[in-house]
């Protein structure tokens, strides 16, 4: 395809994304009556040594709403996250999880999802499933295992899994706590596009049938709005766009409107590309890999 | 024709099975048939058949049991002593930094001096008893298990600490959970090299001086000239170091079963 074909092509559909009516932020299909927590940044701020990573970022997330955070490598998406997971502290700013309110330590009601899975390899996956809970809790993982569809390799060790089942585990693991607040830091980075699709699915599923705010990270426009409520994309350490996503669930991504909505959120993550101060091979290798992604869809 | 008689797959299981064993009974029948000749004399070295008669005599004695019982007993004392040592320093300095700080650099310019240099002094404080060999064969094997045990707990996956933090372990049951495991297979390998060296050093000390165990067995043999039973004391001495070999890698392999390369 010709690079002015395309830009014609992205231009239709960017133009399609502006007909697509938007509703209001966190309004989505969020405060059903659900066991979420509620999230509530204001003003948040956070530095590395010279480079400011969170630069006065506020955002609210409803109960039970499903938001996906896009952004750049070095955007400060990961940052956030894991500052509401309680593993680093603000700089500055207030952040109010829950009715709770506390900024510090281990936060029960919340769990968070790694990049790898983090299975601890000297611990079957049954024993890995019900990591910090005692013995009472063997019941309550197998169930979480069966949610996965992976009771039958509960007696495995982890080395024998593949990186998509191991995911699945890490999933069950998250599940057994009822978290109120799932987060989700780039999850599926690592499997294949077939695996992804299905772990899509299975997220979804589990986040519909336990009803609890779920917050993931990702650099993936497709799958943010593949699974999300609300797609809020992070530039330069604050919120660049907030685009609620209206689309039928289950969504498939065949339609029109999922495209025009997807890409309308990887025309805003890549017009912040141009000129952008962030190291310029992976900044270029990720332009790349968005613009083919976006050529997949407009096809 | 041969090509396919040589690589049917029972020939070649034959082969694999007896041909590592070819090389050793080969040299074994040749310095059987030298000795037997006269070409080498049994000052220097008894036929394997006057050895074979010799470890048979020691056992119908008694005399191989209780040298035997007494250098395992001095070996594993030894190992208990330093190597236990060894072991909880390594995780004290690993899990605590104001341990490390105060320990660790001492610890890292004593592992400089070769166990055996310290004989002589070893002598003047303990004189020949028990005690020097203990002293000795319990240095040497204090360091390898003290340096991996340390470099074991360093080295564990921060990101699985993060991890299990997150999900509310802490203190004791993240070390049990998470920390020790993560430790545990540098911890048998600074093991593996803690059961070479006790060996050795068991050897030194018991031929330096001694009235019982193997090293005194072959050192008053060499006084009559009994070459057939300092071979057997060698011999002995190996054997010990197979088994301390394999039942460590046994070790291993029951508590390194989650591991990849031991499934």
């Amino acid at each position: 395809m010709s690079s002015a074909a395309r830009t014609q092509l992205l231009r239709d559909s960017t133009l399609a994304g502006r007909e697509q009516p938007q509703s209001p932020v966190g309004s989505a299909t969020g405060t059903k009556g659900s066991n979420g927590l509620a999230i509530s940044v204001r003003g948040l701020e956070k530095h590395y040594g010279e480079r400011q990573v969170l630069r006065g970022l506020s955002l609210d997330i409803a109960r039970g709403s499903f938001v996906a955070i896009v952004g750049r490598s070095g955007c400060g998406k990961s940052t956030l996250l894991r500052i509401v997971a309680g593993l680093e502290q603000a700089d500055g700013g207030k952040l109010d999880v829950g009715s709770a309110g506390c900024a510090c330590g281990e936060r029960p009601g919340i769990r968070l999802m790694f990049q790898d899975a983090r299975l601890l390899p000297w611990k079957n996956v049954i024993d890995n499933v019900r990591l910090g809970l005692p013995r009472s809790a063997l019941p309550a993982a197998r169930a979480a295992l069966r949610d996965v569809g992976l009771e039958d390799r509960a007696r495995d060790w982890p080395a024998a899994l593949s990186g998509g089942q191991r995911q699945r585990v890490a999933l069950a693991r998250a599940l057994v706590h009822r978290p109120q607040l799932l987060l989700l830091d780039e999850p599926l980075g690592a499997l294949d596009a077939l695996t992804r699709i299905e772990m899509h699915a299975l997220i979804e599923r589990l986040w519909r049938e336990h009803g609890f705010t779920a917050l993931l990270v990702t650099h993936d426009v497709q799958e943010a709005v593949a699974l999300a409520d609300r797609v809020v994309v992070i530039e330069d350490g604050t919120i660049g766009l907030d685009q609620a996503v209206g689309l039928t669930r289950p969504r498939g991504r065949g339609s029109q409107e999922f495209a025009a909505l997807e890409d309308r959120v990887l025309t805003r993550v890549l017009q912040q590309g141009s000129g952008n101060l962030a190291d310029p091979p992976t900044a270029a290798e990720q332009v790349d890999a968005l613009r083919l992604a976006a050529v997949r869809w407009v096809i | 024709m041969s090509s396919t008689l040589f690589s049917s797959l029972s020939w070649r299981r034959f082969g694999s099975g007896i041909l590592p064993w070819l090389l050793p009974l080969l040299i074994l029948a040749g310095w059987e048939y030298s000795a037997r000749s006269g070409l080498l004399s049994t000052r220097v070295l008894p036929e394997p058949w006057a050895v074979a008669k010799a470890a048979w005599h020691l056992v119908q004695t008694g005399e191989l049991w209780s040298n035997l019982k007494v250098s395992a007993g001095r070996a594993f004392a030894g190992l208990a002593i330093g190597g236990g040592l060894g072991l909880l320093l390594g995780l004290l300095t690993g899990l605590f930094v104001p341990a490390q700080v105060a320990l660790d650099s001492t610890l890292q310019m004593l592992r400089n001096i070769p166990p055996l240099a310290m004989i002589p002094l070893v002598i003047l404080w303990f004189g020949i008893d028990e005690g020097a060999k203990l002293f000795l064969v319990a240095l040497g094997v204090f360091f390898p298990l003290y340096l991996n045990t340390f470099h074991g707990i360093r080295t564990v996956d921060r990101n699985l600490i993060e991890m299990a933090r997150s999900y509310g372990l802490s203190g004791w049951r993240l070390y049990r959970d998470v920390i020790l495991p993560g430790a545990l297979p540098s911890i048998l390998v600074g093991l593996r090299f803690s059961l070479g060296l006790m060996w050795v050093l068991l050897i030194v000390a018991e031929t330096i001086s001694s009235s019982s165990g193997i090293g005194y067995m072959t050192m008053n043999a060499r006084e009559f000239l009994q070459t057939d039973v300092v071979l057997v004391g060698i011999l002995l001495y190996a054997l010990l170091g197979k088994i301390a070999d394999v039942a460590a890698k046994g070790l291993e392999r029951v508590c390194l079963r989650w591991h990849p390369s031991y499934q």
